[in-house]
């Protein structure tokens, strides 16, 4: 009986290891939850400097949704990897948003140096292809810098 | 004898496991790695439909002039009084107009030759500031 061994003889049955035998499922659950949060992307990022804004908010449209325009501070325009001329813009752009049964959102990626009147162009040209909602790309401005200012 | 049988195999039925986690490990720092959170986000705003030209009476137009140097001047319907602004003050200028007069609309007309950079800078006041009925021209006569 224990009490005869005054409990010393007995070996603890609480192990001191860490238990370790679910560290397997938690690094899985991790690798599913990253797997499928996972997009890939479809265009490159082109070389721009982005303007900042305090006012950011995220695009509240799916990803598969979101056309990304970039415009360069010489005014020349990419979509997908390739550039477009100025006037050709609403071509590209019609079959793609009609594919997307007008959710189509524009991200308009503009340098922060290009001239106003390529933005402008750029706007009358969604407008002829009958886009609504259109987001200017920025990064968002901390209030820090933007009192510094 | 009955030792023999009571020994046991000592090679084990069971897959091991013990390198499972390294193999999990090693996929999650890929992804981890692979993986890029895309940047999606900036100013939204609505274009007006093709055609679409609405006349609006003067007195409920707040004309904000964004010129090459990032100034703006601020000009109130047909008034010819010009107020010049940092785009900073935008913000707390369109509170006070707004609460005067809420059907007002921002004109933002930003210079051919402006910096697409000031032009957000306005825009962004005005959000900031709550504003919903921005029109966004070019500036023509300068």
């Amino acid at each position: 009986m224990a009490i005869r061994s005054g409990g010393l003889d007995k070996k603890s049955k609480a192990s001191s290891e860490i238990p370790s035998s679910s560290l397997a499922d938690i690094a899985f659950l991790l690798l599913i939850f990253f797997m499928v949060s996972t997009v890939f992307r479809t265009d490159k990022d082109r070389p721009i400097e982005w303007a900042e804004a305090a006012a950011t908010e995220k695009i509240d449209e799916k990803t598969k949704n979101i056309l990304n325009i970039w415009v360069e501070r010489d005014g020349s325009i990419w979509i997908n990897d390739s550039p477009v001329p100025m006037a050709e813009v609403s071509d590209v752009v019609l079959p793609l948003y009609a594919a997307s049964e007008q959710h189509l959102v524009i991200s308009i990626r503009g340098d922060r140096d290009t001239p106003y009147s390529f933005m402008d162009i750029l706007q009358q040209e969604l407008v002829s292809a009958g886009v609504v909602r259109v987001v200017f790309a920025t990064a968002l401005e901390r209030q820090m810098t933007r009192a510094r200012r | 004898m009955a030792v023999i049988n009571q020994k046991k195999s000592k090679v084990s039925d069971e897959i091991p496991t013990a390198s499972m986690a390294d193999i999990a490990f090693l996929l999650l720092i890929f992804f981890l790695v692979t993986t890029v959170f895309p940047k999606d986000k900036g100013l939204e705003v609505v274009l007006p439909e093709q055609g679409e030209e609405v006349a609006v009476s003067q007195n409920n137009i707040l004309h904000l002039i964004v010129r090459t140097d990032g100034i703006v001047d601020v000009k109130r319907g047909e008034s010819t009084s010009i107020q010049q602004m940092r785009p900073d003050d935008i913000e707390t200028l369109w509170r006070t107009e707004v609460t005067s007069n809420p059907n007002l609309i921002a004109a933002v007309k930003t210079h051919p030759d402006a910096a697409h950079r000031f032009m957000i800078d306005v825009l962004d006041a005005l959000q900031l500031a709550g504003a919903e009925r921005i029109s966004l021209q070019l500036l023509e006569d300068f």
